[in-house]
């Protein structure tokens, strides 16, 4: 039975041969499974490079890329392979594989450029800025001055406090989530329910298009 | 109490319309189907996937990458599908 062949599923400009099908190559021991094994790392590892390749301007001068990249990819492979029976083939094998290696190397580069800096997490003042024209500082200081008073008004200090980290300091949110000792997706929906609810309050106030004038 | 200043491209991630809701979780469970639907298709789109990846800017960040390997895997140029899929994954 022959599982490997000159198949052009991953690119990563090496020549190793691809299997055709992958969980097969990947799950019955044998020659086929070590070369399957090999070929994935080596595209785990590409993508890995990719995403660090990105990201390369928040990493600071101590951070190894190469590291980076190395270890996203030996993790990504520990889960793929723990997670390789619940793949439907809805895409291709390799791009579920790569999005592994993808967040756990992003995961990686954002901890390394915040390690050792502080999180603000307290609750501003929020200062309108002035733009650069009259008509332009006009037409956007209304929206901005509406944005603010209902920053203040609408939302919790809780709430205020997550999305100026978010949006104004630019903290990623798996960053934030490590440091609040809470998870992406609880961080993500602070904000989500945090923006809904700013949105209500500007097309309550004229600001925004209520849903049946969008386009 | 410091200051910030809320300039138009604050007041932009402020109001980005983020609905319908769907967490990170299931956006990683779904993006690589996400991404190869695309690329197949550049109509193909899914409502709650586009709205968190416009909403999230660490998962826009990542599904980048995914959709540039994808594209190259697939053949297919991915530019078609990168304007509406937001600032993050044109860079
Ligand atoms: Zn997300």
């Amino acid at each position: 039975m022959t599982i490997l062949g000159p198949v052009s599923t991953g690119t990563s400009g090496t020549a190793a041969q691809a299997p055709t099908d992958w969980v097969r190559a990947l799950s019955v021991p044998g020659p086929e499974k070590e070369a399957a094994l090999f070929r994935l790392h080596e595209l785990l590892v590409h993508a890995a490079r990719r995403q660090v390749a990105r990201m390369r301007e928040q990493l600071r001068g101590t951070a190894d890329a190469d590291d980076i990249a190395n270890q996203a990819a030996d993790d990504a492979m520990v889960a793929i392979l723990g997670k390789l029976h619940t793949f439907e083939g809805r895409s291709r094998f390799t791009t579920w594989a790569y999005k592994f290696a993808i967040m756990n190397a992003a995961v990686q580069v954002r901890r390394q450029a915040w390690r050792g800096c502080d999180v603000p997490l307290d609750d501003p003042d929020l200062i309108v800025e002035r733009a650069p024209t009259p008509e332009a500082y006009a037409q956007g200081r209304d929206l901005a001055t509406a944005l603010a008073t209902a920053i203040a008004a609408t939302l919790t200090p809780h709430q205020r406090r997550i999305v100026v980290a978010l949006l104004i300091d630019e903290v990623p949110v798996d960053v934030l989530a490590e440091r609040l000792g809470t998870s992406r997706n609880a961080v993500y929906k602070t904000l989500h329910d945090a923006r809904v609810a700013l949105r209500a309050d500007l097309r309550a106030a004229g600001y925004l298009p209520t849903p049946s004038e969008s386009p | 109490m410091t200051e910030r200043r809320l300039t138009p491209e604050i007041i932009r991630r402020f109001t980005v319309d983020g609905e319908p809701w769907l967490s990170c979780d299931d956006c990683f469970a779904r993006v690589d189907e996400y991404v190869d639907r695309m690329l197949a298709d550049p109509d193909y789109d899914s409502p709650a996937m586009s709205a968190h990846l416009r909403g999230c800017g660490a998962c826009a960040e990542e599904m980048a990458t995914l959709l540039d390997l994808a594209a190259r895997d697939a053949g297919v140029d991915p530019q078609p599908v990168l304007p509406r899929l937001g600032r993050w994954c044109q860079g």
